[in-house]
């Protein structure tokens, strides 16, 4: 449907080509254009036909074997092992990551955004974004040898569990949510600054009421991210959290060996011997998608929100409006 | 075996007998009460004499009051077996809650050794560069596992026949050299079996596995100056980049690989199969030292252990791959707990129960448990040599 | 960059009036307390009508609020020293052992592990150790070349059509396509590789192309191996590369969707009233407007395809110790290589494998962080899409 939308010129452009239709070299001209705007369409095709392929299939794969057991048991359990330690590990991992992510990333973003002088700023910025292009192998490595495992003589000897998960992943988000909280701090108009500070509203305050609260919803946007990227992320958990059959919310020195999440279990089961294994693991990557377009949609409802609380319509924000 | 029986104290019997809900099932509670009868009928002397010698299992078996959660990780073949013991143990023992993770041999180690783990699960024993590192490691032979050598290959008549393959043969097929499964050298070791002219496409594993390492030995062995010298037996190996050759992770996805590839060679760790042969894969009769072509089987896996019984030393270390009895199948291995210093007293004595539970032939090692994943029991000399070390395990 | 200024300097003029006018902004302030707002809005309902005591301990904290988000802010910069000075520490004897060789060599060997340890320039290391990372590097790059190769032109092709032709609405459920596919965790891409990607283009893309590629230089890559031209199950670069593809292909096309919409209409409207038809437009105006910013777009896909792992260790067959030889052929990439290795790594007693683990990570970290940083720098506008770009979503 889109790609025929996006082949047909619009009216207006239909006149143009009308009017345009004296200049000489025409007809080759308008098969350039043509042929741009195919294959265009084509690339549309290429981008949204992978996209169905990958959601309908894992779903569908998902459902053709789908046992409720699959949500209702431990994989620990004799008669019919199931991911509900996998999928309770995994919100459990996503509630830390966000909480302490966020923490950190919001803090951060609110200064960059309020605070920080220019100079600083460009090296903070700059150290946000280098962070943000760290293979994330690369901090699951370093999770590991350094809080897991421990060097000699820093004490830290953490062993699996969900502290370790928590601290890498969450240094994983923080660039994500300090970016996303000072964009939507400095979408705020600069006007209810200046309007606050006449006024004599304290700092706090304007940061509170007049700041924060517009740009909650584009804060929390950021936030989701953070909890799709953390319910996604593989390779810094296997060596951090690293998985158990139980349900399990050890924080360090886990006496299960690790917490469980959903994508070890794509990641690992298709490896098991036997054939229900393979079937959690179809499950645990339905369950993921599912997570993720659930995330996606809610993000979506805020960034709307977010247009709400846009300058153009400032009655949003009570007492300043009408 | 039943020479053994009655050595066993009859306190320890009393309590197995007890154990009725374990899920050694019926089998253990019949050998139990058995057990109970011989113990009473048979003479005093008898068990007095061999007991002197052995361990006694009650004194290792002695199962906490407060709960004790025991964590496992490591060697993915002996993970299932692992998870079943697991199970049968909480049943039995509720306080003893025991945790295996997979994660492979080396993960196995690692956290045996840096005391993530309570019981590391590994496939090899422990190398001297390790033991030297860690010297409170210990390796102890918890069963007998084998490897089997499956392949893809389609419209082998006379229909059902497994393959016979040597050392030699595998070996020119992982380095390239063999390219086609109607070969000369491999139709020359099955007269009378027509074989098409599929391509071979030899798979090994990605991960470091202790299977990789028994593999390796195995051709190493069967071939030294083919093999051996050029590609030491390990974990890793770096696998020549035979044309078709292709890599997977886990003995699962080794299957999954293989049963997708037409023409695929693969080694594959006994507990799976049951899983390749519902892929449709068949496996080799492999050429042992002897000459003779063995299928893996609960008969030719004994046979090869039997014949290391006598010589396995008492640091469980030794290495059974192509031995010298006639008929035994020649890629067969001791899975081993690897146990270092256990963190508190608690977590030591519950080890050591776990342990001597599962080297128990009327216990872990009892069939009901190892026929599922095609394991075979320690032989008595080598319980008692694994009672020996589990008894060292210390807090 | 000049609002950026200005607002950096007028808070700080705000705090400083707050401190003396402190006491009078209590007034409107209890007025607002009735909004929910959230985060700190029990904090300002609290503030209605209570003592003295708590509206100074309010104040207080909003006068250390500026001190208290500074250390949070220096959390990006500490852990990306930790993480460099963890990696070099661990790499150092590995560093040492391996030498420059290292870049050049093909070979990923502990050497006898069941043998003795011998000592080589104080680095402990067994018998035969060999590490070479120059494989790996091969593959990162390879694969990350097929999926730019072909995810810039269509990612930009999709942001113009999303820009110039669709209705809002159908763009606005393209732009929920491209987060849905930057938001699907690489272990789901990875199984469908696996299942279904891989042994579909297997059994019907692969051996068509494998057997008919004549066999001469560059056509070779696409050739079979040895003389039946076997092709494998989709467990090689060219599986892996197509799927990186669809992985950076959101990231690519989002970004360049946000850059074409900052293009100034005018500009585009005057082309078109010179008589240009839209294509004309878009190659003269609109894709030179924003060309610097694609270039920085795909420099953003590509440190993600080279960071990619789970993927990569699913798909790629994960071949050690030599180099892939054609797009049927396994591989093996950085990352891929330190997730699946890093276990085998921690048997070897002299640590010289973790150490070589971290050496290549390291390797990684300085191309992907080249990169991001070229990245960074060509799209320096800061693009405002809420897709945090770079990595899984």
């Amino acid at each position: 449907m889109a790609a025929t939308t996006g082949a047909a010129p619009l009216p207006t452009e239909a006149t143009t080509f009308t009017e345009r239709s004296r200049s000489a070299g025409l007809g080759r001209r308008k098969m350039k254009n043509a042929l741009l705007w195919g294959s265009c369409t084509i690339a549309l095709a290429l981008v949204v036909s992978p996209l169905l392929w990958i959601v309908i299939g894992v779903i569908a794969k998902g459902v053709s074997h789908w046992q409720w057991s699959a949500l209702t048991h431990d994989h620990a359990s004799a008669s019919s092992p199931g991911l509900l330690n996998a999928v309770i590990g995994t919100f459990t991992l996503m509630a830390g990551i966000v909480v302490i992510g966020g923490v950190i990333g919001i803090a951060g973003g609110i200064y960059l955004a309020e605070y920080c002088p220019e100079g600083k700023g460009k090296l903070l910025r700059g150290a946000s974004e280098v962070l943000s292009g760290v293979p994330s192998i690369v901090l699951g490595y370093v999770g590991f040898i350094a809080l897991v495992v421990g060097f000699k003589g820093t004490g830290i000897h953490w062993s699996f569990g969900l502290l370790p998960a928590w601290i890498v992943v969450a240094v994983l988000v923080v660039p994500y949510i300090t970016k996303s909280t000072e964009v939507a701090i400095r979408n705020v108009p600069t006007a209810y600054r200046e309007g606050a500070e006449s006024l004599g509203l304290s700092s706090g305050f304007t940061l509170r009421k007049l700041i924060l609260r517009p740009a909650l919803p584009g804060i929390v946007t950021g936030l989701i991210f953070a909890a799709a990227i953390s319910v996604g992320e593989t390779a810094p958990l296997i060596y951090t959290a690293h998985w158990s059959d139980h349900t399990n919310f050890s924080l360090i020195h886990s006496a299960f060996g690790g917490v469980g999440y959903l994508t070890y279990g794509v990641f690992e089961f298709l490896n098991e011997p036997s054939a229900h294994d393979h079937v959690l693991a179809n499950d645990a990557a339905m369950m993921l998608v599912v997570i993720v377009l659930l995330l996606i949609v809610v993000s979506r409802v805020l960034v709307s929100l977010t247009q709400r609380y846009s300058p153009d319509r400032p009655q949003r924000l009570g007492r300043s409006g009408k | 075996m039943s020479t053994r029986r009655p050595t066993l104290p009859l306190a320890a019997t009393r309590r197995r007998k007890s154990r009725l809900l374990g899920p050694a099932g019926v089998l253990s509670v019949l050998t139990a009460g058995a057990l109970t009868l011989a113990a009473c009928s048979s003479s005093s002397s008898s068990s007095t004499t061999s007991t002197t010698a052995a361990v006694r299992l009650s004194s290792l078996e002695k199962w906490p009051t407060t709960p004790v959660s025991v964590t496992e990780s490591g060697s993915t073949l002996l993970q299932p077996l692992f998870a079943a013991w697991a199970n049968a143990i909480h049943i039995s023992w509720p306080t003893v809650t025991v945790q295996p993770a997979g994660g492979g041999s080396g993960q196995g180690f690692a956290n045996a050794a840096s005391g993530i783990s309570n019981i590391g699960g590994s496939d090899p024993y422990l190398s001297q560069a390790q033991l030297a590192q860690y010297p409170a490691l210990k390796n102890i032979p918890l069963a007998i596992s084998a490897q089997q050598v499956n392949y893809n290959v389609a419209n082998i008549t006379p229909a059902g026949t497994h393959l016979k393959l040597s050392g030699k043969v595998l070996s020119a097929m992982y380095q390239g050299t063999i390219t086609s499964w109607n070969d000369p050298q491999i139709t020359a070791l099955n007269p009378g079996v027509t074989i098409p002219s599929t391509p071979v496409a030899a798979i090994h594993r990605s991960d470091s596995s202790g299977d990789t390492f028994l593999f390796t030995s195995y051709l190493a062995a069967a071939d030294p100056t083919g093999w051996g010298t050029k590609y030491p037996a390990n974990t890793t190996e770096q696998w020549p980049n035979a044309p078709g050759s292709a890599a997977a992770q886990g003995n699962g996805g080794m299957v999954t690989t293989c049963a997708a590839t037409p023409g695929c060679v693969a080694y594959i760790g006994i507990s799976y199969l049951d899983q390749a042969s519902q892929s449709k894969l068949g496996y080799a009769a492999l050429q042992n030292k002897s000459g003779n072509y063995e299928l893996p089987s609960v008969t030719t896996v004994s046979a090869e252990a039997a014949g290391f019984a006598n010589s396995t030393p008492s640091s469980g270390a030794i290495s059974m791959i192509y031995g010298p009895p006639t008929d035994g199948y020649p890629i067969v291995n001791y899975e081993y707990a690897i146990v270092g210093k256990q963190p508190d007293a608690a977590h030591a004595q519950a080890v050591k129960a776990v342990l001597a539970w599962a080297v128990d032939p009327n216990g872990g090692n009892a069939p009901s448990f190892l026929d599922n994943v095609h394991f075979v029991a320690l032989p008595t000399q080598v319980e008692q040599i694994a009672l020996k070390l589990i008894s060292k395990v210390t807090s | 960059m000049t609002t950026t200024s200005e607002r950096s300097r007028g808070p700080a003029s705000s705090l400083l009036a707050g401190k003396a006018v402190g006491s009078s902004s209590g007034g409107p302030g209890s007025g607002e307390g009735q909004g929910s707002a959230g985060g700190w809005g029990s904090g300002g309902a609290g503030w209605e009508g209570s003592p003295p005591a708590s509206r100074q301990r309010w104040w207080r904290f909003e006068q250390m609020l500026p001190r208290g988000l500074t250390v949070a802010v220096w959390i990006p910069l500490l852990a990306i020293v930790l993480l460099v000075v963890v990696l070099v520490v661990k790499a150092v004897p590995a560093i040492r052992f391996n030498g420059l060789h290292f870049f050049t060599s093909d070979a990923w060997s502990t050497g006898n592990a069941f043998g003795s340890v011998v000592t080589t320039g104080g680095v402990r290391h067994f018998v035969g150790a060999s590490y070479g990372v120059l494989p790996l590097v091969v593959g990162t790059l390879i694969s990350s070349a097929i999926a730019i190769a072909l995810a810039v032109p269509i990612g930009v092709a999709t942001a113009l059509v999303i820009v110039e032709k669709l209705p809002m609405r159908v763009s606005s459920g393209v732009g929920f396509c491209l987060e849905v596919l930057a938001g699907v965790p690489s272990a789901v891409y990875g199984i469908w590789g696996v299942l279904t990607f891989g042994p579909w283009l297997a059994h019907h893309i692969d051996g068509p192309i494998a057997r008919n590629m004549p066999d001469v230089p560059v056509l070779r890559w696409f050739r079979g191996a040895g003389p039946h031209n076997v092709v494998g199950q989709g467990h090689d670069l060219l599986t892996g590369g197509l799927i990186l593809t669809v992985m950076i292909l959101p990231i690519i096309a989002a970004t360049t969707r946000d850059l074409l919409r900052q293009v100034p209409r005018a500009t585009v409207e005057g082309a078109t009233a010179l008589g240009l038809t839209d294509a004309e437009a878009v190659n003269t105006v609109t894709l030179r407007w924003v060309r610097s910013g694609i270039i920085g777009a795909s420099m953003l896909g590509l440190g993600r395809a080279l960071g990619e792992t789970i993927m990569v260790a699913m798909v790629g067959g994960a071949l050690l110790g030599s180099s892939p030889h054609s797009i049927f052929s396994a591989f093996n990439t950085i990352a891929a290589a330190i997730v699946t290795q890093l276990e085998a790594a921690l048997s070897d007693p002299t640590g010289l494998q973790v150490g070589t683990l971290a050496e290549i990570a390291l390797v990684l970290l300085v191309i992907s962080l080249a990169a991001n940083v070229i990245a960074r720098w060509l799209v320096q506008r800061g693009v405002g899409t809420a897709l945090p770009v770079g990595r899984g979503i």
